[in-house]
């Protein structure tokens, strides 16, 4: 069986898959968004929960994934539970380094020139701070996205969703037909939900960037 | 865990903020001192707090065929070996390229790099190890082309962008200076250099710890293949440890990785 063959017969399977794939990373990419840009906005001011927060969610993606999957087997079971838990720890990083990145490195001028306005600190973020930080935040989730993607495909080992089960199932039928279908199967269609992922990102870049910031926007 | 921000501050610099990253605070340079044990202490804790769990544990006769001295001993030197041999050749292959990548010659060639690199890490590591093992079989040379081919791409693209940010002054002074093309490039250029490609270069050690447990799918040993055992033949005191290990092996590298990051550092900067 060709692997066009293999894809057509095992469409139903393989897209479910897919699906399973795309929606765990984005729940865990929104749960991941949600925290970090909290954390990032509460604790950018204070030197010691900015370089706390960095160091501990730099520390978690330090701990290989199969192991921290592995690890999470007693306290959260198999499936759904562990993989949206480790994917979820791991996007931290980049989501709140660039969150305090983007709203430290604000031209103080801007900022005062807001409070000058006589807007309120709760105003003045959402009007002026998150809006120029944004482009460098959604930066940062979408490399989270990336990573969490791949990280999604190891999941299938401790009996996550996604495509990364046609992968071991090519591994553990190795030899047999369609094992080398299975696997790139697996992986090719890992690469094109990245891809997907990525366009979806740059067309919310995009849409949502504040018009004056576009201009800065090196192609 | 690991306390020391200024390596933690820089490693996933090179893997996560990309060209459009505002210029980051310059990292403080924090002397060896208290701040430098912390990781390894921790390390040290840990290990010793999994040695006394696991000696409280009545193992039955298949655990205790996994959690021996010989087999974990054996298991350390298998995924130290498999580490240390991807990064030695990720280190051959990723900074010439990336120093030929970065001449004002091969222009059209560094944003094809860039762009594959960026691509290449949205392949997942388990997709590309059990592809090669339909083109090599199983082994440790499979475990290891899988992992220089995951590992070579940060390397590579921090060398390049290491070498390209340097300075044109500096460069302009030292040919003013009379000096040739290829004392510019070893004193001057791969100097300025030296702490964004260290960066990368320990972004990829300690993603190849973790990508090494993923050998073991391809029987090639290691820690994995304690997971993976564990999983299989539902022990969880041998899962754990396979996990707890290589967990310390990636922060003990890292720390170490720091502590090389401040040494070889050049002065000037």
């Amino acid at each position: 069986m060709s692997f066009g063959e293999y894809v057509v017969s095992r469409w139903g399977t393989l897209s479910l898959a897919a699906a399973e794939h795309a929606l765990v990373v984005a729940i865990a990419i929104a749960l991941a968004s949600v925290i970090g840009i909290g954390i990032g906005v509460l604790g950018h001011g204070s030197p010691r929960v900015r370089e706390g927060s960095i160091a501990a969610s730099a520390a978690i993606l330090t701990v290989p994934s199969l192991a921290l999957l592995t690890l999470l087997i007693p306290l959260t079971g198999l499936g759904w539970g562990s993989t949206l838990i480790a994917l979820t720890a791991y996007a931290f990083l980049p989501i709140i380094r660039n969150t305090v990145t983007g709203l430290r490195g604000l031209d103080a001028a801007t900022v005062e020139a807001g409070r000058g306005m006589g807007l309120s600190r709760p105003r003045l973020l959402l009007r002026v701070q998150l809006p120029l930080a944004w482009p460098l935040i959604l930066t940062g989730i979408r490399i989270s996205t990336q990573m969490a993607i791949g990280i999604a495909a190891i999941a299938a080992f401790v009996d996550g969703p996604g495509l990364g089960n046609q992968i071991f199932e090519g591994l553990s039928r190795l030899g047999s037909v369609n094992s080398l279908n299975a696997t790139l199967a697996g992986t090719l269609g890992i690469v094109v939900i990245a891809v997907l992922f990525d366009l979806f990102f740059a067309a919310v870049r995009h849409l949502t960037t504040p018009r004056g910031l576009r201009v800065r926007v090196r192609p | 865990m690991t306390a020391d921000t200024a390596p933690t501050e820089t490693v996933p610099t090179e893997k996560t903020v990309p060209a459009e990253t505002l210029p980051l605070a310059p990292v403080r340079r924090v002397p060896l001192g208290a701040r430098h044990l912390i990781t390894p202490a921790a390390v040290a804790a840990a290990l010793i707090a999994l040695y006394m769990w696991v000696g409280t544990l009545e193992l039955d006769s298949i655990e205790q065929r996994s959690l021996n001295r010989a087999v974990i001993l054996a298991k350390t030197v298998e995924h130290l070996q498999m580490t240390l041999a991807a990064t030695a050749l990720v280190v051959l292959i990723a900074i010439p390229l990336g120093v030929v990548a970065s001449r004002a010659r091969n222009r059209l060639i560094a944003p094809v790099i860039l762009t594959l690199g960026n691509l290449g890490q949205a392949v997942p590591c388990i997709g590309l190890l059990v592809l090669c093992t339909f083109l090599m079989g199983v082994g440790f040379q499979t475990a290891l082309v899988g992992l220089v081919a995951y590992a070579v791409l940060p390397v590579l693209r921090n060398t390049m962008v290491g070498v390209q940010q340097v300075d044109p002054a500096l460069i302009e002074a030292a040919r003013g200076m009379g000096m040739t093309r290829g004392q510019i490039l070893r004193r001057v250029e791969l100097k300025l250099a030296v702490p964004a490609i260290l960066a990368g270069l320990r972004t990829a050690l300690v993603l190849t710890v973790g990508v090494a447990t993923l050998g073991a799918f391809v029987a090639a040993g290691g820690f994995g293949e304690l997971i993976i055992n564990g999983l299989k033949l539902n022990r969880m005191p041998v899962t754990i440890v396979g996990g707890v290990l290589t967990a310390c092996v990636a922060f003990f590298i890292d720390w170490l990785g720091s502590l090389a990051e401040n040494l070889l550092k050049p002065r000037g900067i």
